[in-house]
């Protein structure tokens, strides 16, 4: 998040209205929550400047590299960066790397571990391919076993190089294919000689598996080099990938790639430690790639706060559970407050007339129609109508409660995507202010930032569905949460409703409502999201089958 | 029918004119990837006596695949589950082009000469196995007599 706080003096106007009345709310509950500010207060400062690492090479940098259980050291740099600006939370460090980068840092690996073993670096990436890429379980076998490792990974030792490579077309006898054709043909040391069609065949297969090629009838390893002469081009930085591929999967904990379509980018997280407190505050953990893609390390899945990965995750699968027809009964259908006949609206007005037992309702609340007139109902928060019936959750309720839940969320879904396409408007818009009114692109870089803003307020309040429909709903907190969703929404629509406007003179008049719309749709979207986390930490908000 | 590799029929006329003691492999008329399998239960092994038939199949990447072999009479043994799946790393990671249908014949034939329970697939069975070495033999040894009975 970039600042936008200039104007800020006009924002607090706004802010200290809502907090405060918030905050009167809140003290009936605040017993608890002193106590666990103050654990709060325990939590060891975890953050280690990582931009002024750069400079300072010192122990700092290389304890934080003991600490890790990975044996990789890679240089710290570019998007390292703080991901929550809450004071509360550890900031995460990691990077954004891709198997190439990895590929490279390991390359200087074996640059450095040359003198160890004063063999050629093919063979030293051989051993470190032999043992996934871990140099320190490499070097304590290299001290027990010396020539027998090498053996053992199927290096020549006999330090003759004769008979390896290819050979020039002849008749030949392929043992694998059985043909005797004129051929080019393949062998290392050991002699065992297959035609080159044969050695493609079997190499091709095997570049995508990232585990060392060996000679078809004994262990002798396949260099790079010969891969390459065999296949032709560098087809050996297939196998490399798929090697460092298999190297990621291994190190699941650290290694998470992007799980955007087609994104190569894979974020290296560099103290796992700080995962534990994360998951203690309930927080998740987001991560952005040098894309752009944001999604949450824990779980693979788009940014979710306030819910975390627990509540998603369950969220995620009731919606699969409640398979596609219930969902679309419950999203497109309602019963009847009389006769409970499912009702599926095809068009027209909210005043509903059902059609077995004539009972005229809104469709929005469920509510007799004869108060609502041509009057505007405010219809956003779920009320449990039968207060005086509340009993026990029968099935029926539980359902229409989810139902009611899960449409806020699809269609909080729906309007991100809606505001992605006015995304993409947002850019004309900023070349038309260049172009007619002479605004510097830097000026124009307000509106871009209010989309984003607009954006993040939109998933938060999407999930902050999932948060309400696991909270306790008799709770204190989870009606403040309930009152801050509503405000959120509020201010969201009124950012989106702003950035419709087209005419680029329009826009500069109205800039500062601009700025003063985003700030306070960020002020509400940490208050949701801290509101949220409470909810979680004290239990209120529970994940459940 | 796709014309053969000529590998394929170079080793089956290898089994045929040269076959390895205790074991046989036929193709199938209709399909010659496709062979009938029988092996002798080792000496001095439970499975001593006892024939066992097995099914061989060469898949379209043979030999840069490992053929797909299953025992078909049932076994009391490890590494071999009820269904006659084998687990045999030579049928799996280990398979090289080098290798032929008689080398993973004599492979199966060794694996049942020495079964290995500390890498089991059929679980029930290599807990036996480990408990009570003993009675997991005459276990073996009973079905041997009751399925691989000599016709």
């Amino acid at each position: 998040m970039t600042d936008l706080e200039s104007d800020d003096s006009l924002l607090l106007e706004f802010e200290d209205d809502d907090s405060e009345s918030i905050s009167n709310i809140d003290a009936p509950t605040d017993s608890k929550a002193t106590h666990l500010d103050s654990d709060f207060a325990n939590i060891p400062p975890h953050n280690v400047d990582t931009d002024d690492s750069e400079f300072d090479i010192d122990e700092s940098q290389f304890s934080e590299d003991d600490l890790e259980d990975d044996y990789l050291v890679f240089p710290i740099k570019k998007t390292t960066k703080d991901l929550l600006d809450e004071d509360s939370l550890p900031s995460l460090k990691y990077e954004c790397l891709t198997t190439q980068e990895i590929f490279d840092s390991m390359k200087r690996r074996v640059h450095h571990l040359q003198p160890v073993f004063s063999l050629p670096p093919q063979d030293i990436l051989i051993l470190m391919q032999r043992y996934d890429w871990n140099e320190e379980r490499l070097l304590e076998e290299w001290t027990e076993k010396m020539d027998n490792l090498l053996i053992e990974s199927g290096l020549n030792t006999s330090g003759e190089s004769d008979g390896r490579g290819v050979k020039n077309g002849k008749e030949f006898f392929c043992p694998i294919c059985c043909e005797e054709i004129l051929t080019e043909t393949f062998s290392l040391e050991c002699g065992h000689e297959y035609c080159i069609d044969c050695y493609r065949h079997y190499i091709k297969d095997r570049l995508n598996h990232g585990k060392i090629i060996t000679c078809m009838d004994c262990s002798l390893a396949l260099k790079n080099e010969d891969i390459d002469q065999i296949m032709g081009g560098a087809s050996s930085v297939k196998l490399m990938d798929s090697s460092i591929k298999s190297f990621i999967r291994k190190h699941s904990n650290s290694y998470k790639w992007c799980p955007y379509t087609d994104c190569k980018c894979i974020i290296h997280l560099k103290d796992t430690l700080s995962l534990q407190e994360y998951s203690r505050l309930h927080a998740s953990r987001f991560v952005t790639c040098s894309m752009g893609h944001s999604f949450c390390f824990g779980c693979g899945f788009e940014i979710h706060a306030p819910a975390d990965c627990r509540v998603t995750d369950q969220w995620v699968k009731k919606a699969r559970l409640e398979c596609e027809n219930l969902n679309w009964v419950l999203s497109h259908t309602k019963e009847c407050p009389r006769c409970s006949v499912n009702i599926e609206k095809n068009g027209g007005c909210n005043h509903m007339v059902c059609s077995s037992c004539r009972h005229e309702f809104c469709w929005i609340c469920g509510g007799d129609w004869a108060p609502h007139g041509s009057s505007f109902y405010q219809c956003a928060i779920y009320k449990n109508e039968d207060k005086n019936k509340l009993v026990a959750d029968t099935p029926k309720k539980t359902l229409r409660r989810y139902a009611f839940f899960y449409k806020m969320f699809t269609e909080h879904e729906v309007s991100a995507k809606l505001d992605w396409k006015l995304g993409e408007t947002v850019g004309f818009k900023v070349k038309g202010l260049q172009e007619k009114i002479g605004v510097s692109w830097i000026e124009g870089q307000f509106l871009t930032e209010s989309l984003k803003t607009l954006n993040e307020g939109r998933t938060a309040l999407k999930w902050s569905f999932a948060v309400a429909y696991y909270s306790d709903p008799s709770h204190n907190l989870t009606k403040i949460f309930i009152d801050n969703q509503g405000l959120l929404s509020n201010a969201v629509e009124s950012l989106s409703e702003l950035l419709q406007i087209k005419s680029p003179e329009v826009i500069m008049k109205r800039r500062t409502e601009f700025y003063n719309k985003a700030g306070y749709v960020k002020n509400r979207t940490k208050a949701l999201l801290e509101c949220g986390r409470d909810l979680l930490r004290k239990g209120i908000s529970k994940a459940r089958e | 029918m796709a014309s053969l590799p000529k590998r394929i029929i170079k080793e089956t006329e290898r089994l045929a004119s040269d076959p390895v003691p205790g074991i046989s492999a036929e193709p199938h008329e209709d399909n010659l990837r496709y062979f009938a399998v029988t092996i002798e239960g080792p000496e001095e092994s439970p499975y001593e006596n006892g024939v066992f038939e097995l099914e061989l199949y060469l898949p379209d990447d043979y030999p840069m695949e490992a053929p797909k072999v299953r025992f078909l009479t049932r076994i009391y043994h490890p590494n071999i589950d009820r269904l006659g799946r084998i687990c045999l790393d030579v049928l799996k990671n280990n398979w090289s082009p080098a290798l032929q249908i008689r080398t993973v014949l004599l492979s199966i034939q060794a694996l049942l000469a020495s079964p290995n329970p500390n890498d089991p697939l059929a679980n029930d069975v290599a807990e036996e196995w480990i408990k009570n070495e003993e009675l997991a033999i005459s276990k073996a040894k009973e079905w041997t007599k009751l399925y691989a009975g000599k016709r």
